[in-house]
């Protein structure tokens, strides 16, 4: 009985390496606003009422701190820097395999980064004015080369071959030219990859951790699959080549994605939704009167929710994943709460998408 | 005394405060700490409250004041933490402060960075030199080497263009171009591979380490740099090789392409770096200069703007009257200081201008106020032990006077040893003479604070310890024979074989001359020498535990007589106190009596007949002993209706407050009796509340207010009263069982203490004084060391700690759950002393 007596194994040693961790990422998430923060910030006229309010949270002066005046972006980059300091303390301190985990969080940030350097590229932009842009936990010491690159085959065997991204280019290299297409097309692939692989991993730690980050996981694999299902209508992408981007280790693994690499249309997407309970919900129409919610919205609603459930239990990882997509949710939220503020949207302004609603 | 014994008493009153003066008044009041502001818009969120920009301006002048901090930090200029206490400034003189604050900001600002840029730019010039150094040795060496054609075997043809003119490399057609730089030395490797797979080797690396330590100019650490150059042959490669330094974040620096023109570069950059260095100097004095100037008025600002900010928050607290002209705000505030209180709002009128006076309005409330003891030094320390367990309901007894003898006593009782209780009230004392030093004061030392704030705490219980230790005769486990032992061992004649033969030999109190009667202070120190010394010790420290602990708990529930008639609960002495305490009394207040009454009844004479005092007390609840000898005459009479007495006083205590209290407010409906009583009082009290009002209308006082006791619209759950004073039975009368038991830990902890202090010195310093010859002296000196260190870590602090607890657990435990609710809310004055008064606490470093 292999797998019972690590999992107790797990339980019993847990604590000697990553239990200090463990209660830090507990303790910050203790932080996150709760939805009477939610309802302050919502009634703020400006910025800088939104900051005064942000000072009794977890926050701190985090915004007072600057002399420039408060603008969307620099909330933006602010929440972002703080969030990147958290993980940073916690990766720093990290013993594997937990550190492995953490840098497989890590990876989702630099895949995006690197096709947006050469979408970036591709149009011809100055890499000092992308790289502030790029998301700061997943930077990297060659993110700067790459656009260098011509064609994936090139990406790969220059540039990223000594980056830990580097095994998830096995299925992407062709030497069909970079071009917008092929960037996204590219991102699919490695996200696949990616997804694939931190799936797997968490599988073999086994244990609560994989009970709890396997339906993440999941359910990421399942969301990519949608959109990329959706986002393809009207373009020359076969069935074939979706289906070589949909990543495998989801719920719809197989006959859903074989079925979707089919759909034609939003309603053929719906039909498909509708054999998985989970996805029901999110492909349902909405009530009449009610607000009014993006897909993307909808699928955020439900990754919050699965998060949430990382918390009930102890000794396992996926609370540091968790903390790191709720805290990212969270500043979704408060950019969209800005936003909305410095717009005078005030009726859009409860679009946000709320953490932990029962506790205050 | 009354206040410390009950706390201050409290009222709910009004500030009107003119508009004009109000931030005066809340100064004065600030400057005073008297009252506690109650927030009379609590639905309105922090950022739409009426001071908020007055508030934002503070937390900007905050944030510049740390800037000027963290620069001050920065530049090693001590700061001039004088003892000033600069009042809040005036609102008009604020924007001159804010004024010079924002100058300075400017000011630092530029000059940092006009510094910083300065830094850069030597740097940059610095790097280059030694860009220009190295890679000549690079042309160097290959120039040397050459003949030899040791290394480079692959490209010695390029290796030798790299010296050849670069015109007649262009002659020659092929575009080979210089790419020279710095790069950190850990990013060298990864920066070559990356060159190796992008160029498909069309360039040749070669580098060399540089001696000194570069700083980096982002983070200012010292960093290891290595200087390379990049032989690369093409355009298109080039601009490959320009990326990946860009990528790696090299400081590239043009590559000089003759032996003249570098000669040149490296002269003009000698003559630059002279200058740069002269300006930079000159920068840092001139930045120095400002810090220094600003440096000296920080602190007064720092704590002008954190008064200003803490009056803005009051402010944020008051209303508006209806006619918009004056601020009114509700204060918690001692009765006794309302005069105080009217004269500084008066003060702050005054200082303001203004034509109407602010004044105060004692308002009637049914609301429990917070509770406010008010302590010195001496006292604060023992208040805060009992706070510790709870803050005392309002106008409860407070247990805090008490505490300052019987827990020192207590502690005492467990720690008797004259010797350590020396060191103990030496060290104390030594605090308590250097309590104003400033150094022991503001220290940041967790532990050490912890022991300085408990100062007078440790001197009591040190002085108390000198005491027991005197009465226990213990003086680092030995006794000291001051009056002369009351024993004599000559009247008992024994012979020399006698003494010979034996190892131990009795002596007998009834031999006469043998004892001469009981040593004038404590225990005899004969008792020393003796070989049942425990078996004696333990038999007197249990029965002196037990003795203590019934009168410590008897006069707990004594205390709570106070509490009943304070809180007009007269029932509650019948129908509580009588029976707690005849229940306390009869049981273990006999088994006092028979300790006693064995104590005084058998003498050295009689004491083979002395009977067992715990046959005797189990035999009372068993209610026979018809076998044993009585003490007394009538004792079996007397026991029987002490057990009687106790036993029925339980269910006296269990049904006779629920059932009278049910009978109060049901019954007294139908007989119609209770009801005009009633009718009479509330009559009585709106007269006394319409007399009130009238009193506040003139300004004067009355002190009654806050006792107007209970509510009479007070919902009464008769099951719930029951359950509860039901959990109270049988809280009370187990507790007093396993309280009792519960007192023996001061015998437990008195015997470990004097039993642990005996092994330290016989394994320690006995030792040491068994070497008889003169190295014995130097032995000895490493072994008091370490008696001396055992004595203090171990016995001193470890056990002291223990002992502490002990009697802390006494205090809250077995003594304050008699009387004690510890309910309240502590009243936390608005005052500016209470504001974090360093700078680090604040965030501003």
């Amino acid at each position: 009985m292999p797998v019972p007596t690590k999992c107790l194994n797990m339980k019993l040693t847990f604590n000697v390496d990553h239990g200090y961790l463990e209660g830090l990422v507990r303790g910050m998430k203790a932080g996150i606003l709760t939805s009477t923060d939610y309802h302050n910030l919502a009634q703020c006229d400006t910025l800088e009422d939104m900051k005064l309010h942000l000072q009794s949270t977890d926050y701190g002066k985090l915004l007072s701190s600057s002399e420039e005046d408060l603008t969307v972006s620099l909330v933006d980059s602010k929440l972002r820097a703080n969030l990147v300091t958290e993980f940073s303390c916690l990766r720093s301190n990290a013993l594997p395999p937990l550190s492995t985990f953490l840098d497989y969080i890590t990876y989702s940030y630099m895949i995006d980064n690197v096709v947006m350097l050469i979408t970036g590229a591709l149009k011809q932009r100055d890499v000092a004015e992308l790289l502030p842009r790029c998301h700061p936990l997943g930077a990297f010491d060659q993110m700067a080369a790459v656009g260098i690159a011509r064609t994936p085959t090139e990406l790969y065997s220059a540039i990223l071959v000594d980056t830990p991204l580097a095994p998830f280019f096995q299925d992407a290299v062709s030497e069909s030219n970079l071009d917008e297409m092929e960037a996204e097309i590219l991102r699919n692939k490695l996200y696949k990859a990616y997804i694939e692989s931190f799936h797997s991993f968490c599988k073999n730690i086994g244990g609560v951790t994989a009970d709890i980050m396997c339906p993440v996981l999941e359910f990421e694999a399942d969301r990519r699959t949608f959109i990329i299902t959706v986002n393809s209508f009207g373009t020359e992408l076969s069935g074939a080549d979706k289906s070589a981007l949909y990543p495998s280790c989801g719920k719809l693994y197989p006959e859903g994605l074989r079925l979707l690499a089919k759909a034609e249309d939003h309603e053929q997407v719906k039909a498909v939704a509708n054999c998985y309970p989970e996805y029901k919900l999110i492909f349902d129409d909405p009530e009449p009167g009610a607000d009014f919610k993006t897909l993307e919205d909808r699928f955020f609603e439900q990754e919050v929710k699965l998060n949430m459930l990382a918390f009930l239990q102890q000794f396992h990882f996926g609370v540091f994943y968790s903390y790191v997509k709720l805290k990212e949710q969270e500043s979704r939220n408060i950019v969209w709460i800005a936003e909305c503020v410095t717009q005078r949207q005030k009726s859009k302004i409860h679009n946000y998408i709320p953490i932990f609603p029962g506790t205050h | 005394m009354s206040s410390l014994l009950r706390g201050e008493e409290m009222c709910l009153a009004q500030l009107f405060l003119q508009s004009g003066s109000a931030y005066d008044c809340i100064s004065e009041l600030g400057e005073l700490g008297l009252v506690e502001f109650r927030d009379l818009n609590p639905s309105v969120t922090a950022f739409q409250r009426k001071h908020v920009n007055e508030i934002k301006k503070c937390e900007e002048m905050e944030r510049i004041l740390g800037y000027l901090l963290r620069e001050v930090k920065k530049a090693d200029i001590s700061l001039p933490e004088r003892d000033v206490n600069p009042v809040a400034p005036l609102p008009k003189h604020v924007m001159a402060i804010m004024e010079q604050l924002q100058r300075l900001e400017v000011e630092l600002g530029e000059v940092t960075r006009n510094k910083e840029k300065l830094q850069r730019n030597l740097l940059e010039l610095t790097e280059y030199t030694h860009m220009l150094r190295i890679t000549r040795k690079f042309v160097q060496r290959t120039a040397e080497r050459e003949p030899l054609q040791v290394q480079y075997e692959e490209f010695p043809f390029l290796e030798k263009e790299t010296m050849m003119d670069y015109s007649s490399m262009q002659r020659l057609g092929a575009k080979l171009g210089f790419i020279s730089g710095l790069i950190q030395r850990v990013k060298i490797e990864a920066f070559e591979r990356m060159l190796w797979r992008v160029c498909k080797g069309y360039t040749i690396l070669s580098y060399a380490e540089v001696e000194e330590y570069l700083e980096n100019p982002d983070t200012g650490e010292p960093t290891k740099c290595v200087v390379f150059l990049i032989s690369y042959w093409g355009d298109q490669i080039g601009q490959k090789v320009k990326k990946i330094c860009d990528c790696y974040h090299c400081h590239v620096y043009p590559y000089p392409s003759s032996n003249e023109e570098r000669n040149d570069v490296v002269e003009g950059l000698r003559t630059r770096i002279q200058d740069l260095h002269t300006v930079l100097n000159r920068t840092e004095d001139y930045l120095r200069q400002v810090l220094i100037k600003a440096s000296e008025s920080v602190y007064t600002w720092v704590i002008q703007v954190k008064k200003m900010k803490a009056i803005y928050y009051i402010l944020n607290l008051c209303s508006f009257d209806v006619t918009n002209k004056c601020l009114i705000a509700e204060v918690w505030c001692p009765v006794n200081d309302i005069p105080t209180l009217r004269r500084a709002l008066e003060e702050g009128s005054r200082k303001s201008g203004a034509t109407v006076p602010s004044f105060v309005n004692r308002i009637p409330t049914s609301d429990t106020p917070p509770t406010l003891i008010k302590t010195n030094k001496f006292t604060s320390g023992f208040q805060n032990i009992v706070d510790a367990y709870g803050v005392g309901s309002y106008r409860e007894v407070n247990p805090a006077p008490f505490t300052i003898i019987t827990f020192p006593f207590l502690f005492a009782v467990m720690f008797g040893d004259l010797g350590h209780g020396v060191i103990m009230a030496v060290f104390a004392a030594w605090m308590v003479l250097c309590e104003n030093n400033r150094k022991l004061k503001n220290t940041r030392n967790e532990i050490w604070n912890t022991f300085f704030e408990g100062r007078y705490i440790i001197l009591m219980m040190g002085l108390f310890s000198i005491y027991t230790g005197l009465i226990y005769n213990d003086c680092f486990s030995k006794s000291l024979n001051i009056f002369g032992s009351g024993w004599s061992v000559k009247a008992m004649g024994w012979t020399k074989e006698q003494w010979e033969n034996n190892r131990f030999l009795t002596l007998d109190p009834n031999v006469t001359g043998v004892f001469k009667g009981p040593y004038p202070l404590g225990i005899d120190p004969i008792w020393n020498l003796a070989s049942n010394r425990l078996t004696f010790l333990n038999s007197y420290k249990m029965k002196m535990s037990v003795i203590l602990g019934i009168i410590h708990m008897s006069f707990g529930v004594i205390l709570s007589t106070y509490n009943y008639l304070h809180f007009r609960k007269k029932y509650n002495l019948y129908l509580v106190f009588l029976p707690e305490l005849l229940f306390l009394l009869c049981l273990f207040g006999y088994l006092v009596f028979m300790i006693l009454y064995k104590w005084l009844a058998f003498s050295a004479k009689d004491s083979r007949h002395a009977p067992s005092i715990l046959i005797h007390f189990i035999n009372m609840f068993l209610m026979q002993g018809d076998g044993l000898q009585p003490l007394y005459p009538g004792q079996t009479g007397l026991q029987i209706f002490l057990v009687v007495i106790a036993v029925l006083s339980v269910p006296v205590l269990l049904l006779g407050k629920p059932v009278y209290l049910y009978w109060l407010h049901n019954g007294s409906h139908r007989l119609g009796l209770y009801r005009g009583y009633e009718r009479v009082r509330r009559n009585s009290e709106e007269e006394l509340y319409l007399m009130r009002a009238h009193d506040m209308e003139e300004g004067s006082s009355h002190s009654d207010l806050s006792s107007s006791g209970e509510n009479p619209t007070e919902e009464f759950d008769f099951a719930d009263e029951l359950l509860h004073q039901a959990i109270h039975t049988i809280e009370y009368c187990l507790g007093c069982v396993s309280n009792t038991a519960s007192y023996l830990r001061l015998w437990a902890l008195s015997l470990a203490h004097a039993q642990l202090s005996e092994v330290l010195w016989a394994m320690v310093m006995r030792v040491g004084l068994r070497m008889d010859s003169t190295l014995g002296v130097l032995f000895l000196v490493p072994v008091f060391g370490l008696f001396a260190v055992l004595t203090v870590s171990i016995l001193l602090v470890m056990e002291g700690l223990s002992a502490f607890l002990h009697a802390l657990r006494l205090h809250w435990v077995e003594f304050q759950n008699k009387f004690y609710g510890g309910t309240g809310v502590k009243f936390c004055p608005f005052a500016f002393s209470l504001l974090p008064s360093s700078f680090e606490h604040d965030g501003l470093l």
